[in-house]
């Protein structure tokens, strides 16, 4: 093999390897936008032993319900369409109606320290695929002795 | 001499190299590998219902095999798309094929599976599937021994260590399927060596695809994991 047979195949090499980095890249630019809603926004507002409320807005869909999930210390508890009644997020310009609120009522939670989560759903790959996303940060909270009951399942 | 030694002779001489020549060998070797494993670990994790991202990387692979062969002058026959040696690989195939079907058909009853050389895939005739599994097997073989063999040579020269690099990066291929991963190094080993001393792609490519047929014919599916590999393995 000649000296310029070998220079043109590691200028191949390297165009080849450039070529797969691009790929890579592209891929998982791809998945993120895919698997995540960018245009999500919302926030965890409140969280006791007896209830758990904020709010979750699609700025690429304004009129529609985002799907909430709520979980305490890591597991499921309830989900609903983020619909109540918030006024004061059309004011700050926020949102384009008022109805973009999510209020969930416990069930009885045992005495001590919980964390509260909440998730938003986003499916993609016509369905193939969906994947959650945290709304604002998770709150934790404590509930007294007094509010003692089941582990929510 | 006969021809057809001399002629493999020749095509040996090609493979005689100094240092450079080694590294642009294994480098090669890393980029083909890497192609495969991009398609098998990351395309096909994201690409859903497409194919076409799994193809990218795939058809990289193929267009920079296809140049360098060019570069380095190697011609079809030297890769082994060729007959006059066809019957001496497939001598020197067949005792180990004997080998492993017997040591499959033991397995398949060890493990209680019902051996049925009729049903591989339903909805197909046998002959229609062995055909596609040929041509899967003869594209695969192309990569492992007409690119990765020849440039592993190259690397290490004729011999054992050549040969184990081939079967280990074609069992490495198979991951994380265990038993794909067994099979896989054991025939690795055997085509590689044969591949050395009589190359002929038809005759390991047919030896490939009658040793899947006597895999899925004998072992268990749950056992094979229906031969997913990559992050198929786990979907």
């Amino acid at each position: 093999m000649d000296t310029r047979s070998k220079s043109k195949l590691g200028h191949l090499l390297i165009a080849k390897s450039m070529a797969e980095a691009l790929l890579i890249t592209a891929v998982s630019v791809g998945f993120y936008f895919v698997t995540t809603n960018p245009y999500l926004r919302g926030v965890l507002d409140y969280a006791d032993g007896r209830t758990v409320a904020g709010w979750a807005v699609d700025e690429a869909q304004p009129a529609a319900r985002v799907e909430v999930q709520l979980y305490i210390d890591g597991i499921f508890v309830a989900d609903q369409a983020a619909g109540e009644f918030r006024p004061d997020l059309r004011a700050a310009k926020r949102a384009e109606d008022d109805w973009h609120g999510f209020v969930f009522k416990l069930p009885p939670i045992p005495p001590g320290e919980h964390e509260a989560r909440v998730y938003a759903a986003h499916t993609s790959v016509a369905g193939a695929r969906r994947t959650l996303q945290m709304i604002g940060k998770p709150l934790r909270f404590r509930v007294a002795g007094s509010d003692k009951g089941d582990a929510p399942r | 001499m006969s021809p057809v030694a001399k002629d493999e002779q020749d095509s040996d001489a090609q493979l005689t190299t100094d240092t450079g020549d080694r590294k642009l060998a294994a480098w090669e070797v890393a980029s083909v590998v890497s192609s495969i494993l991009i398609a098998e670990w990351i395309a096909a994790s994201v690409a859903g219902g497409s194919r076409l991202v799994v193809a990218i990387p795939i058809a990289l692979a193929f267009t920079f095999m296809i140049v360098s062969h060019r570069l380095r002058s190697e011609t079809l026959r030297d890769l082994g798309f060729r007959f006059d040696n066809f019957f001496r690989a497939g001598l020197m195939l067949l005792l180990p094929m004997v080998l492993v079907t017997v040591v499959c058909l033991a397995t398949g009853r060890w493990f209680g599976g019902q051996i049925n050389f009729q049903g591989w895939h339903a909805g197909t005739p046998l002959t229609g599937q062995l055909a596609l599994v040929f041509g899967w097997g003869l594209a695969q073989q192309y990569v492992l021994q007409g690119f990765i063999n020849r440039r592993a040579q190259l690397i290490s020269g004729k011999g054992w260590l050549s040969v184990l690099l081939v079967a280990a990066v074609f069992s490495a291929l198979h991951l994380p399927n265990v038993w794909l991963v067994v099979v896989t190094f054991a025939g690795g080993l055997v085509w590689a060596a044969v591949y050395q001393r009589a190359p002929n792609l038809f005759a390991v490519a047919l030896s490939h695809s009658l040793m899947t047929w006597v895999l899925v014919s004998t072992l268990p599916a749950s056992l094979l994991h229906h031969l997913r590999i990559g992050v198929k393995y786990f979907g």
